[in-house]
Formats: structure tokens, C-alpha cells, sequence
């Protein structure tokens, strides 16, 4: 019997109380993410879903893209990878079809998995692939200086768009649902208990989860958009958003200086692709095959 | 902060700061529910204020601002809790299991291979089954491919023979998932195998960089067609050889195996899943249309007769284990997989032995040296050429795949009327076998080269003769295979 790896195992140094300290790379802290960048943010909020969840954390896998919120992996002490730019999630896939018993999460930013990435998220999407998605969206492409993004609102100003985007963005709680995602929820930085929660939630459900956390990039989009700090950008999410679970996710489209819907928008069942390869080659070829477990 | 004396609690809960690692963004200070942290007037080593409690009375050790803080440098904790967790004192370590007792590595040896799915018999098979009957019967229990002529036939019997041997087949989105998907399927523990052609070996190069940086293994097929871009979709050709070698970007080796026959199809798909294990790098199975398509005789062995190598897996400890950690005798780092609990980082960033991103100049140069020597400095373990009529030759014909087949007659020809003429015929072609042509300019007045492309093998030989004897190139663009006679003219020419 090897000791279960869970949270409460790993706080049981009493100095190292703080509850994110046990799941990062102490070695590599400080990180480089920018004062007032939200993504840290986001790693707090995944790790109290992980302590939560009281998974046993050798089976839970980071895998990224490359950005700044690629970077996340790197951090994390789980086993991580931190891939190409835009394959997190064909990675991700072809790790957890190998050992369907880990529990597989991408970590990646908007650029990376809805502009390059676009078409590996929409037919994860598709499959209902087991993968829980965390989409860092702050607007733009930040580890290459504030290009403009798939999900940069028109009017925002960019490197790559210096008169204002005229570029429509999409609209990822909509994207995912259409294709067929089992869960989508929205937040921001500002919600991180909800954050958290949905984390947790996402954790514990089977199939294609896809979260999106609105984030502050201060040092490109904030800036040259005059919009502030990363704090300032928090308020304006705490002023703009309407909590609305189950809002129809057509409807939750994001402007420059609008309202932002946020909650969780899906939670439906549908087969994981792998059950349903399973059971419909179990019906196809009866007896002679064996459903594949890793 | 953080005192557990009695006199100076004088909220529910406290905060902890690092205060050195603060950057000063203000997140906790405006979201603490009680408004109970300001800014210090002094400056961390950074140069930022950082928080202090300055309404202690107030807080209440909701955590709020620790969930707040991107720079994990605060948080709050309530003081029942505190009193809770040092009452319980530092908890005694969970033993970690006894240490399993050393075991000899298991990839020193090799074992027969599952025999799950071997198709022990005589077969009348085209190259691209008798590819997919090799790869299973080397232990590939992951495929992904997109569909491309004309390679699909080798996933097509993949995915239907796959399920009844206990594996799995995924189509891809396209070919930069599927080269991706079958890494995280190795790294998942899996002998893994992608399949191409053409435009789709051209989407796969930017994940042949990734698995030789990050050392995973795997085979790559390519059933070359007419290029380039989408070319000759249903016709062979042999010019993605130089991309096979450098079609990524950056420094790494490769290596890259080239059957004639059906019957090679199977045999050296089971050398190329092995050799992937033994040097942790992508190998690259270099067919082309007319090999992938002829239907002949393939005789398949018992599964007790084909070895296979299996993964070079760690038996360190955990806490112990440097997934990028070498010997100065073995350049090949021992492997893990996921969920073993080594908590790993692979990254397709240069890095250190751990694995972690290492951006200098010191690192690259010690990365990328390794990754190209262990694979140089075995060039000569791992030569594979088939030899004919060497042992006087004054011309060599130097030829693989589909080509050697036609040379070879060129060169039976040519002997028959009693020419000097001999036949190097490379199965593997990278690493070169530099030491073995070097050896041949003691009697070559000359080395012909006809191959399926404008030039490229034809180079490396130029290189390696270096000016010792001629090097001919007999180019073709591909679409068709060379005559015979074309061969034979070109020796009979280098003879005059
Ligand atoms: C194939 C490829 N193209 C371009 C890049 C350069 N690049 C690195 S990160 C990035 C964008 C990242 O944006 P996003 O995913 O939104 O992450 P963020 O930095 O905003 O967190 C780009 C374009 C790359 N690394 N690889
Ligand atoms: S550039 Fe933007 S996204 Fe990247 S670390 Fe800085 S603030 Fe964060
Ligand atoms: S623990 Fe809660 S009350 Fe105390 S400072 Fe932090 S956010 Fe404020
Ligand atoms: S949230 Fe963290 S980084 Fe920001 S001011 Fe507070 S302690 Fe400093
Ligand atoms: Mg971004």
C-alpha cells in the first residue's frame, strides 16, 4: 500500500501552511507572470478544487500550451507537461486515452487554444474527450507582447491591431457548447470562490469540460487600452458581471466595456468518447472484445 | 504576523505574508471582506509596498486574499485552525514504502513480445499492412493518423485489428494532433505509432522537434508520394529523406529506417519500435508508395521469436528520480510515465536534468550536445546496409527503398557482363553510415546514386567520399521508378 497522495499528506510541514504552497514547484517560485497578472490567481483556485476533491494528486496531470498561462504547468508540482503552442489538448487526448485513469487538465491561454489551438478544442468538444480545459482568457496573446487574440473584444487596441480590432471574437462558452461540451461555466478573477467551485465540479465530472476565467493582462491589454491595473481590471469585473446559471451561452458574447455573463452555463451528460467507443464495440463485436481500460 | 500569543489576537484569524515576493498588486488590499490590509510604507527587495494587517481586530482569517494573490505571498488562517495544527505538532512522516529491492533494469534485455495480436504465419500482405502487423507485433497499442495516400491502408488495418488485441486507434483532427496525441500517449506508457504521407509529414515536423527534445519515443511512418505540397497523391516518390533528418527546426537527430519489401515492412518495424526505446528518439520508417502498395510474401514469426525492447522505466524512488538525468557512459535518460508519481515536468523548452526550462547558453549547449551524440555516437552500432559484389567493387551503387530493387537488377546486369560494379543498399539511412562508404573508396573509382529525388542521399555521400571518388547522382523526380536500364547505362558510362 503506497500513502495516498492527497492534500492533507502534503501539509505535514506546519510551516508551509499556505494551502497553494504544496502544489507548486517551490524551487521555481517566484514566478514571471507580471504584478497584477491574474493567472496566479487561477492556479489558487485550482488548487483548493484539487484539495477539495481529495484526489489523490499522482494521478492528476497538468498539461500546457505555450504563453504565459502555458506556463502554469511548470509550476505546478504535478506531473506536467508544457507542450507546443496550441497542442495541449491532442497531447492531453492521447495521454488519457493511454491511461484513462488519470485525470487530465489543460492549462493554456485564449490564443493558444482558440486561435491555433482552435480546431484540436472544437473536436475534443466534439468526442466529449474526459479533459477538464481551463482557458486563461486576458484578451490577447501575452507572452508575445499583445497581439490581438481570437477573443480580443472589437475596439480594443492591440500591437497588431494599433487602430482597434475590428476582428470579431468569439464567443468561447458558445463555441464549446455547440460543439458539445459537458460542462462550460465562465468566471473571472474576481469570482474566485466560484472559480474554484467550478474547478471542483469540473474535476469530478466526466467529459469535456471547458472553463473560462476572464483574466487582467495589465502589462499589454490593460495598458494600452488605459484601463488600468490588474486590480482595477478585478473591479470592473466585479461591476460588470451578472451571475446567471444555465444563461442561454449565445447570449453571453463579450464587448470592450459591456456587461459579462458569467456562471455556469452547461452541465449536461453525454457518453466520454472512450465509454463510447467501449460500449459500441462491445455491441459490434460481442464477446471477442475486451473494453479497453488503458 | 502570525504570533500565537494570546495578548495579540485580536481578530479571529491572521495573515502570513512573504513579503519578498510580493509585487505590490493590490488584490488583497481591495478584496479583503473586512478592509483590514494596507500597504506597508517600506519596500520589499523589489521594490514594492506589501501588505501588512493593519486592522488585525478585523480580520478574520478568511482567506480571501490568500485565493487572491497571484504571487502566492499571502494568507490568511483562522486562529482555531492555527491552535488545531500546532497542537497536532508536526505529524510524524507517512513512511514511504519499503524501497522496492534494485531490479536489473528490464530494457537491458530483450523480451519475446506479447503475443496478443502477432499473426504467426504466411501472408500475402501488402508494405502498408505488413507495416501495421509489425508495429503491433513490436507491442504498438496506440495509433493516431489523419487520412493520406497512401498511407491510410496501415491505420485503416490498425483500427480494425486494434480493438480484439487490447489497444486503441484514434483519428485525429489532422496531422499536428495526431503526431501530438501519440506522444501523450507515450509519456501515458504506450509504444506508440503515426502514420503519413506527403503534405501530412510536413504538419507532423513541428512535433518530431517536440519528441526529441523531450526524448519521447515513438515511430513515425511516412509512405512517400510526389511532392511537393500535395503533388502525386497515388505515386511514389522518395524526397522528404532530407526532411526526415532536418525537417524540424533546431538541432536533434533522428533516425530513419528504409524497407524494400513487404517483408521488411514487418521485420524492421519491429527494429524501428525498438531502437525508438534504446535511444528515446522519434524514428522515422521511411516507405514510399510502390513498397507501401506491392502485395508479396510475408512470413510472420512466432511471437516467442520477435524481441522487442521494452521501455526503459525508472526504478528510482520517488523524490529521487531526474527525468533528464544522465550518465557520462549512457546518454539516454531512464523514463517514466505519468501517474508513477515522480511529479515530472516535460518541456519542449531547452532544460535541465529535472526538466525544467533552463534559458541560457550553458544549458542549450549541454541539451542539445547530448541529444545529437547519443545518437552520433552510436552511428556504428547502428548500421543496417545489405551488401552485394563489395568485395572488388570499383563502382558502387548506393540505393534504398523502392529504388535498391531496380539498382539491384541494374547491378546483377551490369556483373553479368562482368563489371566491377557492386550494391550498398541502406536500411537505415540516418545516422549515415559515414564509416562503411568511407571504407568502400579504398577500391571505388565511383559511387552512383539513384534515387527518387533531385539529390539528396546523393549529398551525404559527396560529403563522406569527400573528393576520394566520383559521386554520380541518378536523379528522378518521382511519379514512376527508374528503369533499369537508365541504372545500367549510367554504370556502364562510370566504367569508361
Ligand atoms: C507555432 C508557434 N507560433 C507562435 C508562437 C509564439 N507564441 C508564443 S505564446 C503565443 C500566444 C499566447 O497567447 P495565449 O495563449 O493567449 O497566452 P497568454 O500569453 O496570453 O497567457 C504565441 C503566438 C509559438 N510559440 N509557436
Ligand atoms: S504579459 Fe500579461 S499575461 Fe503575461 S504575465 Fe504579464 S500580465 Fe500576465
Ligand atoms: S484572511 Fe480574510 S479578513 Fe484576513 S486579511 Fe485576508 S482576506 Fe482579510
Ligand atoms: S495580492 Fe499578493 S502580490 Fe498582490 S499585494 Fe497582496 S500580497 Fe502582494
Ligand atoms: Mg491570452
Amino acid at each position: 500500500m503506497t500513502t495516498p497522495n492527497t492534500a492533507e499528506n502534503l501539509f505535514r510541514d506546519i510551516d508551509t501552511v499556505n494551502p497553494v504552497m504544496p502544489y507548486l514547484r517551490q524551487d521555481r517560485i517566484p514566478h514571471i507572470w507580471c504584478p497584477g497578472c491574474g493567472i496566479g490567481t487561477t492556479v489558487n483556485c485550482f488548487t483548493r478544487a484539487l484539495t477539495e476533491s481529495g484526489m489523490d494528486l499522482d494521478q492528476i496531470v497538468v498539461v500546457s500550451g505555450i504563453g504565459c498561462t502555458g506556463r502554469v504547468a511548470g509550476y505546478l508540482n504535478l506531473d506536467s507537461f508544457h507542450t507546443t503552442h496550441g497542442r495541449a489538448i491532442p497531447f492531453a487526448t492521447g495521454l488519457k486515452l493511454a491511461n484513462p485513469k488519470l485525470k487530465v487538465v489543460v492549462y493554456s491561454g485564449d490564443g493558444d487554444l482558440a486561435a491555433i489551438g482552435g480546431n484540436h478544442l472544437v473536436h475534443a468538444a466534439r468526442r466529449n474527450m474526459d479533459l477538464m480545459v481551463i482557458c486563461v482568457n486576458n484578451f490577447t496573446y501575452g507572452m508575445t507582447g499583445g497581439q490581438v487574440a481570437p477573443t480580443t473584444p472589437l475596439g480594443a487596441r492591440l500591437s497588431t491591431m494599433p487602430y482597434g480590432n475590428y476582428d470579431p471574437p468569439f464567443n468561447l462558452p458558445f463555441l464549446a457548447d455547440a460543439c458539445g461540451a459537458a460542462y462550460v461555466a465562465r468566471w473571472t478573477v474576481f469570482h474566485v470562490r466560484q472559480l474554484a467551485k467550478s474547478m471542483l465540479e469540473g474535476l469530478r465530472k466526466k467529459g469535456f469540460v471547458f472553463i473560462e476565467a476572464l483574466s487582467p493582462c495589465p502589462t499589454l491589454y490593460l495598458r494600452r487600452n488605459k484601463r488600468g491595473e490588474g486590480v482595477d481590471e478585478l473591479k470592473y469585473y466585479k461591476q460588470n458581471s451578472i451571475i446567471k446559471h444555465g444563461a442561454d451561452t449565445k447570449e453571453v458574447g463579450l464587448t470592450f466595456d459591456g456587461k459579462i455573463v458569467v456562471g455556469k452555463f452547461i452541465d449536461r451528460e453525454r457518453p466520454t468518447w472512450l465509454n463510447a467507443m467501449n460500449e459500441h464495440l462491445t455491441q459490434q463485436l460481442g464477446g471477442k472484445y475486451t473494453p479497453y481500460g488503458g | 504576523m502570525g504570533d500565537s500569543t494570546t495578548a495579540s489576537r485580536p481578530g479571529k484569524g491572521t495573515v502570513f505574508v512573504r513579503s519578498e515576493i510580493c509585487k505590490g498588486c493590490s488584490f488583497c488590499v481591495d478584496f479583503c471582506p473586512t478592509d483590514c490590509l494596507s500597504f506597508s510604507t517600506e519596500f520589499n527587495p523589489k521594490g514594492y509596498h506589501f501588505p501588512v494587517l493593519s486592522a488585525p481586530e478585523a480580520c478574520t482569517g478568511c482567506d480571501l486574499c490568500g485565493l487572491y494573490c497571484p504571487d502566492f505571498a499571502i494568507y490568511g488562517e483562522r486562529w482555531k485552525d492555527i491552535d488545531e495544527r500546532k497542537a497536532k505538532g508536526r505529524p510524524q512522516p507517512v513512511p514511504e514504502p519499503a524501497a522496492p529491492a534494485p531490479v536489473k533494469p528490464a530494457w537491458g534485455t530483450l523480451v519475446p513480445t506479447d503475443p496478443r495480436g502477432v499473426l504467426t504465419g504466411l501472408h500475402f500482405m501488402d508494405g502498408d499492412h505488413a507495416t501495421c502487423e509489425g508495429a503491433i507485433a513490436a507491442g504498438c497499442r496506440f495509433a493516431a493518423g489523419y487520412p493520406i495516400t497512401p498511407s491510410t491502408e496501415v491505420v485503416e488495418r490498425f483500427a480494425a485489428r486494434i480493438p480484439v488485441v487490447g489497444g486503441l486507434f484514434i483519428q485525429m483532427e489532422d496531422e499536428l494532433a495526431s503526431s501530438i496525441a501519440v506522444q501523450g500517449a507515450a509519456w501515458g506508457g504506450k509504444k506508440t505509432l503515426s502514420v503519413t504521407s506527403g503534405p501530412g509529414f510536413s504538419l507532423m515536423m513541428e512535433h518530431i522537434g517536440l519528441a526529441a527534445v523531450t526524448e519521447t519515443p515513438g515511430v513515425w511512418v511516412n509512405v512517400q508520394r510526389g511532392g511537393p505540397s500535395t503533388g502525386l497523391p497515388t505515386l511514389p516518390g522518395q524526397a522528404d529523406m532530407m526532411q526526415a533528418k532536418w525537417g524540424s527546426h533546431g538541432d536533434y537527430e533522428i533516425i530513419a529506417l528504409v524497407p524494400n519489401s513487404p517483408q521488411e515492412c514487418f521485420d524492421l518495424m519491429i527494429k524501428a519500435f525498438n531502437l525508438s526505446e534504446v535511444y528515446r528518439c522519434p524514428v522515422m520508417f521511411m516507405m514510399d508508395e510502390v513498397v507501401g502498395h506491392m502485395v508479396e510474401r510475408v512470413e510472420i514469426p512466432p511471437a516467442e521469436r520477435i524481441q522487442v525492447v521494452p521501455r526503459r522505466l525508472t526504478t528510482k524512488p520517488k523524490g529521487e528520480y531526474l527525468p533528464f538525468a544522465t550518465t557520462s557512459e549512457d546518454l539516454v535518460p531512464e523514463m517514466t510515465v505519468a501517474g508513477a508519481g515522480h511529479r515530472i515536468h516535460v518541456t519542449g523548452l531547452t532544460h535541465d536534468e529535472r526538466g525544467y526550462p533552463a534559458m541560457n547558453a550553458a544549458a542549450q549547449d549541454k541539451m542539445v550536445t547530448r541529444l545529437v551524440r547519443k545518437i552520433r555516437d552510436h552511428a556504428d552500432a547502428l548500421v543496417d546496409v545489405r551488401e552485394h559484389y563489395l568485395d572488388d567493387a570499383e563502382i558502387v551503387v548506393v540505393s534504398y527503398g523502392i529504388t535498391s530493387r531496380i539498382a539491384k537488377s541494374a547491378v546483377d546486369d551490369a556483373r553479368a557482363r562482368g563489371l566491377r560494379v557492386g550494391h550498398l543498399r541502406l536500411r537505415i539511412v540516418w545516422p549515415f553510415p559515414a564509416a562503411r562508404i568511407r571504407a568502400l573508396c579504398q577500391h571505388a573509382k565511383a559511387f552512383l546514386v539513384p534515387e527518387l529525388n533531385m539529390g539528396q542521399v546523393v549529398l551525404e555521400i559527396e560529403r563522406v567520399v569527400a573528393g576520394q571518388a566520383k559521386v554520380i547522382g541518378i536523379p528522378h523526380a518521382g511519379g514512376s521508378v527508374h528503369e533499369p536500364d537508365a541504372i545500367l547505362k549510367k554504370i556502364i558510362e562510370a566504367t569508361q
